[in-house]
């Protein structure tokens, strides 16, 4: 074993349907990446290293693997498959890993126009390019969430994960009982629970969210006063008066209803939490809290007047389930695996 | 789908449509008998969550009675029901949640005859417009 008292960890990345963000987000560790290199194997990466999934038959096992990106495809269920069948711990990362996405969305429309629509696109494409005509996988039915095909030990929420969060989760499930002082910066960044189980030298319980237990709110620094508001606002009419809250001043804000762990990075730059992070834990439904916490806020008392009020808010389903539709919401939700 | 019987959850008020509804049964007022009533102490205390849960665990709809705007026994609980109502309906209409489904109404305590009246109404529609299911879109 020589000098290094724990054998390296082999470690794989992976994104189905999704944007890479995650992926790039964990090479946005900074200087942080050469230290992950020296405490992991990395054994599958296809974004960086190239690696296909046929590869994946000869390893033997893989420690830790960071899945990213929706199920959306039928090569993307198999990859899920794969990656769970080696891997001895499997990590939802990001947001449509763990609750669906931003693709989950297209769970609105009705599953025929959406496969109607990727079949014209195909058709055409083999009218124009005969010679190289992309192949598109089988499409699954709904997209899915990660933990809804196979059992997922840890999620790491955000679009993409911050990168303290994400460095942290790194540490505590790959570089564990490398060192100390390491393990100690990982722990005061995350949540109480999961640092409690990293400082003892285990691994946090499976299921852990890596991130907080409140709702953004509660780490947001905006002033929170009864106020109400007579017109509703897109992000781009309204920067002003930085310091009040942003739902008081007519903003759709999902703050009150998303978990925290952010810090309210974008609530401080003046932008509505978009509730990248999943509904917090005590709410049942999102989109429900969002309505409740939204009607609220009205100031009128005429049904007239409430009703063009709605009528300037648009796009309810895709705002409030902006990353969670497939997952979090109370009536398109299916149940995880365990 | 002829003997489709519609499942109506209400929440009625305790001050003004729970005493409509209890005043319609002693009565002896004809109701469809597709509504499971659930008493809550205020209309304004219905939070869209239960809403939800009520489409989600398999309600067919979902009827709120509350007090005239004026006569709530807290002053302003109806209110807020009201206020909450429209944008919930367009959100339920958004996932595919017919407008009929979901109703507020105002039930006053004497108003035994408007109740039965507006849970047959219900009935029928809920009945043309056939079962619910979130799982139709799966």
């Amino acid at each position: 074993m020589g000098t290094n008292p724990v054998p390296n960890k082999k470690l794989a990345i992976f994104t189905a349907t999704g944007c890479r963000a995650c992926e790039n987000a964990i090479l946005d560790i900074h200087y942080q990446v050469s230290s992950l290199a020296r405490c992991a194997d990395i054994a599958f990466w296809p974004y960086m290293l190239g690696s296909e999934v046929r590869d994946l038959e000869k390893q033997e096992s893989i420690d830790v693997c960071f899945f990213a990106g929706a199920i959306r495809t039928s090569s993307d269920r198999e990859a899920a498959l794969k990656l769970r069948e080696k891997s001895r711990i499997m990590v939802a990362c990001g947001a449509c890993a763990a609750f669906g996405g931003m693709p989950g969305l297209v769970n609105i429309s009705q599953w025929s126009v959406v496969s109607g629509q990727s079949q014209r696109t195909m058709d055409n494409k083999q009218q124009t390019n005969e010679e190289e005509k992309p192949e598109l996988p089988p499409l699954e039915s709904r997209v899915l969430g990660l933990p809804q095909i196979v059992k997922v030990d840890y999620l790491v929420p955000g679009c993409p994960p911050t990168q303290n969060f994400l460095w942290a989760a790194i540490q505590s499930l790959v570089c564990n009982g490398q060192s100390p002082a390491r393990l100690s910066f990982a722990a005061s960044r995350l949540p109480e629970a999961i640092a409690q189980a990293i400082t003892s030298g285990i691994l946090p319980p499976k299921g852990s969210i890596f991130a907080g237990e409140k709702a953004v709110c509660a780490s947001c620094s905006r002033v929170k006063e009864e106020k109400r508001f007579e017109t509703y606002k897109r992000p781009y009419q309204a920067y002003e008066e930085l310091g009040r809250c942003l739902l008081e001043q007519g903003l759709v804000c999902q703050g009150i209803t998303t978990q925290e762990g952010c810090g309210g990075l974008c609530t401080a730059m003046g932008q509505p939490c978009r509730g990248c992070f999943g509904k917090a834990e005590a709410i049942f439904d999102p989109g429900a809290k969002m309505v409740s916490a939204i009607s609220s806020t009205f100031d009128s008392n005429d049904a007239q007047e409430i009703a063009a009020l709605v009528d300037d808010i648009v796009d309810l389903v895709g705002t409030f389930y902006r990353y969670t539709l497939p997952t979090q919401c109370a009536l398109f939700s299916t149940p995880s695996k365990d | 789908m002829s003997d489709f019987e519609p499942k109506i959850i209400a929440f009625l008020c305790t001050w003004c449509a729970y005493v409509a509804a209890d005043t319609a049964g002693i009565a002896r007022y004809k109701q469809k008998p597709n509504v499971r009533v659930i008493r809550v102490l205020c209309s304004g205390m219905v939070d869209p969550n239960y809403v939800l849960k009520a489409f989600a665990s398999g309600a067919d709809a979902v009827l709120v009675g509350g007090c005239h705007p004026g006569d709530c026994h807290y002053i302003s609980g109806n209110i807020k029901a009201m206020r909450r109502a429209p944008l919930l309906r367009k959100l339920l209409e958004e996932m595919g949640v017919e407008n009929g489904r979901f109703r507020l109404e105002w039930i006053a305590a004497s108003d035994a005859p408007q109740y039965a009246e507006i849970i047959n109404q219900m009935s029928e529609e809920v009945r043309s417009l056939g079962p619910f299911s979130p799982s139709t879109i799966k």
